[in-house]
């Protein structure tokens, strides 16, 4: 009676292990959305600096 | 420790932007010379008028198309506020306040420094196109600040 329980319930640890993975998909998307803008905007201002030398 | 995927790709990216721009910004002090436009030269603030260059502003010719531009700065003006320099002159522009923290800002070029008292800043610029430029004090310096401005006129 004991084994299957614990089958059981390493299996629902397992299952639990994987759910817990977050979903960062989103966040990748937005820190590249926000570093682009950063680096565009820090090299427009650089080019322009350069430019009026 | 368990990083996820992304957040390998995020922290390499953030850190690898930082050295990047940390590179070019130190190249550019240390390698290429680009020094902030002040800070070593002082003067005594109620001097001015008698401590050369500012004894007698003005352009001042140092050499085959080398100029050195010195402007006493003082609430709310600039002195002299009308500057002819020729086309392609490599101008260093001195400027010391008699006052308090003034601007000196010539739009659309790199000029652009803190005048303040006590101080001497300095910074050279060479003037290619003709035309007229305008100073204009850009730190908030009392009553008449909006009024502070000067001309300098490039021509052939």
């Amino acid at each position: 009676m004991a084994k299957p329980e614990w089958t059981k319930s390493a299996t629902t640890i397992r299952q639990t292990k994987k759910e817990k993975e977050p979903a960062l998909g989103g966040t990748l998307a937005s820190v590249f959305l926000l570093g682009f803008f950063i680096i565009f905007a820090w090299v427009s201002v650089y080019f322009l600096f350069l430019h009026r030398l | 420790m368990h990083i996820h995927k992304y957040e390998k790709i995020w922290l390499t990216f953030g850190i690898g932007c930082l050295i990047v721009f940390l590179t070019v910004v130190g190249v550019s002090a240390f390698a290429a010379g680009q020094q902030p436009p002040s800070c070593l030269t002082t003067i005594d603030p109620e001097k001015v008028d008698t401590t050369p260059p500012f004894d007698q502003p003005g352009l001042v010719k140092k050499g085959k198309n080398e100029y050195e531009l010195n402007i006493v700065v003082a609430a709310f003006s600039f002195t002299p506020n009308a500057i002819e320099i020729p086309k392609g002159a490599k101008v260093t522009i001195n400027v010391t306040s008699k006052d308090v923290i003034h601007g000196f800002e010539i739009p659309g070029t790199n000029v652009n420094m803190m005048v303040e008292p006590g101080y001497v800043n300095s910074l050279t610029m060479t003037f290619d196109k003709p035309g007229e430029y305008t100073i204009l004090c850009n730190e908030y310096c009392g009553a008449g600040h909006h009024m502070m401005t000067a001309r300098i006129k490039v021509v052939e």
